[in-house]
């Protein structure tokens, strides 16, 4: 089960780097209880070690995400970027990436993890599924689609 | 003799079980009863490169030398198409078939 709704999207964002991108969404998870009060920082130490940045097309986003020590309860945060923040790509840390959407993992379990990425990677192959994400106008459209997209009750 | 795959990836979340799941479909549906997918880290590559049973790598990580067994780009698994991934496993499976 995995917990999402309007609190841990962050919409039309304008963020200087991915460091803030993941502070940002990590501090909504902690409010609602969801991860500890460090899992912003264990996501950001571990995004400079393996980077999350993937180049879909027609633009790039990233899945930045820590181990399952300091989640409480399985949960996606995401976040919808003004302007493109970039995050290294995970096949090759030395190429940066522009990045317009991020999907924040935190889970407590590595299997549901892994079936979380399996929903996430239909949506990596479509260009066009990521542009009409990017392009909701609301937060609140922002979320139900991804809920219908995701089969997220 | 088993023919053995290795799906390759940086650490973690493994995102190598993407591209496993769907070599192993594909081999399945091939038919193939003697091929072996093992997912592993690319750090731990040196020690499958002596097996005399390694057919292929497939790596989410790009990879900038050459192996005496074929290697391909898994990231299509990822975040490719339907149609480049399907043209991926394509080429494993003619692989697969030579070897």
């Amino acid at each position: 089960m995995l917990e999402f709704y309007e609190s841990l999207i962050a919409f039309d964002l304008q963020a200087k780097d991915a460091k803030e991108v993941i502070g940002l969404l990590a501090g909504n998870m902690n409010a609602q209880g969801l991860v500890s009060a460090e899992y912003g920082a264990q996501t950001w130490a571990r995004e400079m070690d393996h980077p999350t940045g993937l180049p879909t097309k027609p633009f790039c986003i990233a899945f930045p995400h820590a181990d399952a020590e300091g989640v409480n309860k399985s949960a996606l945060g995401v976040a919808v970027m003004r302007q493109p923040v970039k995050f290294q790509n995970m096949a090759d840390p030395d190429e940066s990436l522009d990045v317009e959407l991020v999907f924040m993992l935190a889970n407590r379990d590595p299997q549901e993890q892994i079936q979380t990425l399996r929903n996430l990677a239909v949506l990596f192959g479509q260009p066009e599924k990521l542009v009409e994400l990017r392009d909701q106008a609301t937060l609140h459209g922002v979320a139900s689609w991804l809920r219908h997209e995701l089969n997220l009750s | 003799m088993s023919k053995l795959i290795v799906v390759a990836c940086g650490a973690g979340i493994n995102t190598s079980t993407i591209a496993e799941d769907s070599i192993k479909e594909r081999v399945a549906q091939e038919g193939f009863s003697d091929v072996e997918v093992k997912r592993i880290l690319i750090a731990d590559i040196e020690g499958f490169l002596g097996r005399t049973d390694l057919i292929m790598v497939v790596s989410m990580m790009k990879i900038f030398r050459t192996f005496d067994v074929p290697v391909f780009q898994g990231m299509p698994f990822l975040i490719g198409s339907k149609q480049e991934r399907d043209a991926l496993l394509d080429k494993i499976v003619e692989v697969i078939k030579k070897v």
